[in-house]
């Protein structure tokens, strides 16, 4: 029995490619304007234009993850099973740098539903949970680079250059500008003013006066 | 709005992506050579049939990371 490879395009496999570039692209897109929130350096009025991106892009590149996934469970060279492409540490190839792209899924995942249970778990523990942003950025990155096959050489370095600098800019800026001063009031209030103030989100007066996200 | 927007714009990215890479894996197109010119081989099979098979260079193509063959059965 001879098995004949047609001379077509593989599909499935620049699919899978095209995807995981897509995503890794939505991702940056996604971080960027949460660190521009985080920094404000925006008005609120554009803080919450921006949340919205922030959300709309993290979840469409979260579809895109879907889609690479799906590829290359297709791509009847890569031979992934469903395991592998869920599972981290499973994969045939390069198993580590695959399990660093499904943890940076997994991370995008709880990031996206975090905002869908932001006032069940509270701002502070959603604001910790969203430090995880960076664990997801660098392990995507370190995936696309190492696992990708077309981020090679001086092209993975302009792409890591392109996609690092702004996040890496804003980190700093983040880190660097002076926080803004607290009121002095009550103990409640201050708690309050202060978790708002930390928090990425506009302001929004509740019902009886305190300041919550 | 913006939902839509994102999906429309991240779509036709993709279809972008995806077409830039099929093209550059087209490139460059190398010149064929007299020893490239398309052959035809008979393959028996093992339960006698036969099957004609179109080689396309046979022999002066360099191999590629997406072409899989399997091992040809003895007999």
């Amino acid at each position: 029995m001879i098995d004949v490879v047609g001379a077509g395009m593989p599909v499935a496999w620049l699919i899978a490619r095209a995807a995981g570039l897509v995503a890794f692209a939505l991702l940056t897109l996604s971080v960027t304007p949460g660190l521009l929130m985080s920094t404000k350096l925006l008005t609120p009025r554009r803080q919450k234009a921006l949340l919205g991106w922030h959300q709309t892009l993290m979840w469409t590149g979260l579809s895109m993850l879907v889609l690479h996934g799906g590829a290359i469970l297709l791509d009847p060279v890569m031979r992934f099973g469903v395991t592998a492409v869920i599972v981290p540490g499973t994969a045939p190839w390069r198993p580590i740098t695959v399990a660093a792209g499904v943890v940076a899924g997994y991370l995008m995942l709880v990031l996206a539903v975090s905002f869908r249970v932001r006032r069940r778990i509270g701002v502070r523990r959603w604001r910790l949970l969203h430090y995880a942003s960076f664990a997801a950025f660098a392990l995507a990155l370190g995936h696309a680079l190492h696992a990708g096959t077309d981020l090679k050489g001086t092209t993975g370095l302009v792409f890591a250059a392109i996609a690092l600098a702004p996040v890496l800019w804003l980190t700093i800026a983040r880190i660097l500008m002076p926080h803004p001063v607290r009121p002095a009031t009550t103990p409640r209030a201050t708690r309050s003013a202060v978790s708002q103030e930390r928090s990425d989100l506009p302001r929004e007066p509740t019902p009886g006066g305190a300041l919550t996200a | 709005m913006r939902t839509v927007w994102a999906t429309v714009l991240s779509v036709w990215l993709l279809f972008a992506v995806v077409a830039f890479l099929a093209w550059t894996r087209q490139q460059p197109t190398p010149a064929r050579s007299p020893q490239s010119i398309p052959g035809a081989v008979i393959v028996k099979g093992k339960n006698g049939t036969t099957r004609l098979v179109v080689v396309s260079g046979a022999g002066t193509k360099a191999p590629h990371a997406t072409t899989r063959t399997s091992p040809v059965p003895a007999g």
